[in-house]
């Protein structure tokens, strides 16, 4: 009986987390983008208006170097020793950010009604 | 049974998941205000209770604060005192405390905010938009005119020199923000932007918790040098970006003037922006720490370290604090901007 | 503790980072971070059954710690540690309830409190937005708790099947 309830929590904590992947692979996100480093936003900006190029970003000494091309986004050359990141390929979808964890970087689709509150002039 | 419990843990589940997503439901209000005041247009926004109401007590101060402070109202307490041929005169305690307050700085700053400066101002033609080039020997005579050393301030009474005039411009739109700040946290309000004309007032964050995000123009092109995102503060930039008019013979002159010259301000920068708890300091700062330039706005800095700011020069490189630097995200348009981090 | 038990934890824990070099050649067909089949965990599901508490932490974090060292991965170190911390708390408690017969089901607790804990480490490193990758590592501590628990349970039979025979 007791081990019938533990199955049937570890149905459930599987059935949630199809759900949940299901619903991050799918999220909808816009054209802006947000590289951040340590919780802090370096760049920011819109991948529908922004040029073709390359940059490199740095911490600790290490670098990624962030590829912009037809309006998409990836990494293409990272020091860190797991490359995830370069695997992940094209940023895609809205809640999954390429991530660098040994850098502590992460590329990111940010919320489309997180425009600017205002400008300063 | 063994169903029964199964499809209770599942239902758990997903009612725990349901009530997280719900969670973040906003109830509070929203309201906005846009209106033309102070020379400039301004717009507040507010969140909480009751807003509508609160929205509109913050147009009629701010339509108050202009009344006793426009150069040209000829019913204002400034232009009373501009026109009272070197007489005592009574003022409001706002105007005072504001005369105060311009005073306070322009001695902290060395006279770089200058609130005397008007006449020269005049003369250039940024008052009416009628611009010309004077002759020096006019800018010569008209400097005799200023200085915040020969105004004299007792209480609530103001005396300036026969000729002179006081124009609290550079400060008064910062004074009036943080006086709306003030009054809609007193009516419990925890939540507003406040523009004014480009100069900004943060009242906490907003609404779902998170940093109000603020561009930065670029001062010389289309779109923003990069984004703040900030919450509970004041920001506020100077340029001579802005207002400016092209001279016959191709020179630029911009509307800031520096006090020592006479003539509009031409250094290193093309900007300054400051960002501090209160307005007035950061609209004080900004417009003299431009007439500074870049190597004495930073000694400023060092000095008094009661504000942090963004340099941006004429050679495209942004100098700013540290006490900001991982609030500011520059944008990939401008990622040939070379960044500086000013220390102490 | 004496010297047998020392001596056959040491070997557990021998046997534990060598199953982690080995698994360390099989590349990682998903970009997630995190996700693996965690293989030196069965070590650990074992030993959860058949010595101390106190015992099997020591072993664990031993373990974890050299794995990072071998891994040339200090980062990894801070991320097992969480992971650790979490899965043998968890596994801990559900030993009374789970018996040895049923011990895949406490090892996919283990690994899903596991990937809870490098979540955890990884909010606090990273910033919140890491816990998307919360409900992938659901999924793949699911099935690696299942698969390594499962190997652990045909392991004991075998073992006690040896201990049997040897009586």
């Amino acid at each position: 009986m007791k081990n019938k309830v533990l199955i049937g929590i570890c149905i459930a904590i599987f059935l949630i987390g199809v759900i949940g992947s299901a619903l991050v692979l799918f999220a909808p996100h816009g054209t802006k983008v947000n590289i951040v480093q340590d919780g802090a936003v370096l760049y920011t900006f819109d991948l529908s208006v922004t040029e073709d190029q390359t940059l490199e970003i740095e911490y600790n000494g290490r670098t990624n170097i962030v590829q912009i091309e037809n309006g998409k986004i990836r990494v293409v050359e990272a020091d860190c020793p797991d490359k995830t990141c370069i695997r992940m390929g094209w940023l895609e979808t809205g809640s999954l950010p390429i991530v660098c964890l040994p850098n502590h970087l992460s590329i990111e689709f940010a919320d489309e009604r997180e425009d600017l509150d205002a400008v300063i002039k | 049974m063994k169903r029964g419990i199964l499809t209770v843990i599942l239902f758990c589940f997903i009612v725990s998941c349901a009530a997280c997503a719900d969670d973040n439901g906003n109830t509070l209000d929203e309201a906005t205000s846009e209106f033309f005041a102070m020379n400039t247009y301004i717009s507040v926004t507010v969140y909480g209770k009751d807003a509508d109401n609160t929205v509109k007590s913050a147009r009629d101060r701010i339509t108050e604060l202009e009344r006793l402070w426009s150069v040209t109202d000829e019913n204002s307490e400034i232009y009373a005192v501009n026109h009272s041929d070197g007489k005592m005169i009574t003022v409001s305690e706002d105007t005072a405390e504001l005369i105060a307050f311009a005073l306070r700085m322009a001695e902290r700053t060395n006279g770089a905010l200058e609130p005397t400066i008007y006449p020269v101002l005049r003369a250039w033609g940024f008052t009416t938009g009628e611009n010309r080039v004077p002759q020096e020997s006019e800018i010569k005579e008209l400097l005799n005119m200023v200085g915040y050393d020969k105004v004299r301030q007792n209480g609530n009474e103001i005396q300036i020199l026969n000729n002179m005039m006081l124009d609290l411009g550079a400060v008064g739109k910062g004074y009036a923000g943080d006086e709306i700040a003030e009054l809609l946290k007193e009516n419990g309000i925890t939540s507003a932007l406040i523009d004014l004309g480009g100069n900004i007032q943060l009242l906490g964050t907003k609404p779902d918790g998170s940093n109000w995000r603020i561009g930065l123009k670029d001062p010389e092109g289309a779109g923003n040098v990069g984004i703040l995102s900030v919450s509970d503060c004041a920001i506020v930039t100077s340029g001579n970006y802005e207002r400016y008019f092209t001279a016959s013979d191709g020179t630029v002159y911009g509307h800031i003037i520096d006090p020592v010259t006479g003539y509009p301000v031409n250094n290193d920068l093309l900007s300054v922006t400051v960002i501090a708890k209160e307005g007035k300091i950061c609209d004080a700062l900004s417009t003299s720490l431009f007439v500074m330039g870049v190597q004495k706005a930073e000694a400023h800095w060092r000095q008094y370290q009661d504000f942090d700011m963004i340099l941006i020069t004429k050679s495209g490189e942004i100098h700013i604090t540290e006490g900001i630097k991982d609030n500011f995200s520059l944008d990939v348009n401008h990622g040939n901007m070379k960044v500086g981090v000013i220390e102490v | 503790m004496n010297v047998k038990k020392l001596a056959e934890l040491s070997i557990l824990t021998g046997i534990a980072l060598i199953i982690f070099v080995v698994e360390l050649q099989i590349p990682n067909p998903f970009p997630i971070p995190g996700i693996k089949l965690g293989l030196a965990n069965i070590i650990t599901v074992y030993a959860l059954y058949h010595y101390r508490a106190k015992e099997v932490m020591t072993m664990v974090f031993i373990r974890i710690f050299l794995a990072s060292v071998l891994g040339g991965n200090m980062m990894a170190f801070i991320y097992s540690f969480f992971g650790s911390v979490f899965c043998l708390t968890g596994m801990l408690l559900l030993k009374r309830f789970i018996d040895e017969k049923h011990l895949w089901i406490a090892s996919v607790f283990g690994a899903v409190l596991h990937n809870m804990g490098q979540i955890t480490a990884a909010i606090f490193i990273m910033g919140t937005g890491v816990i998307v990758y919360l409900p992938f590592l659901l999924v793949s501590g699911c099935i690696a708790g299942a698969f390594t628990g499962w190997i652990a349970q045909i392991a004991v039979h075998r073992i006690k099947g040896n201990d049997a025979k040897q009586k």
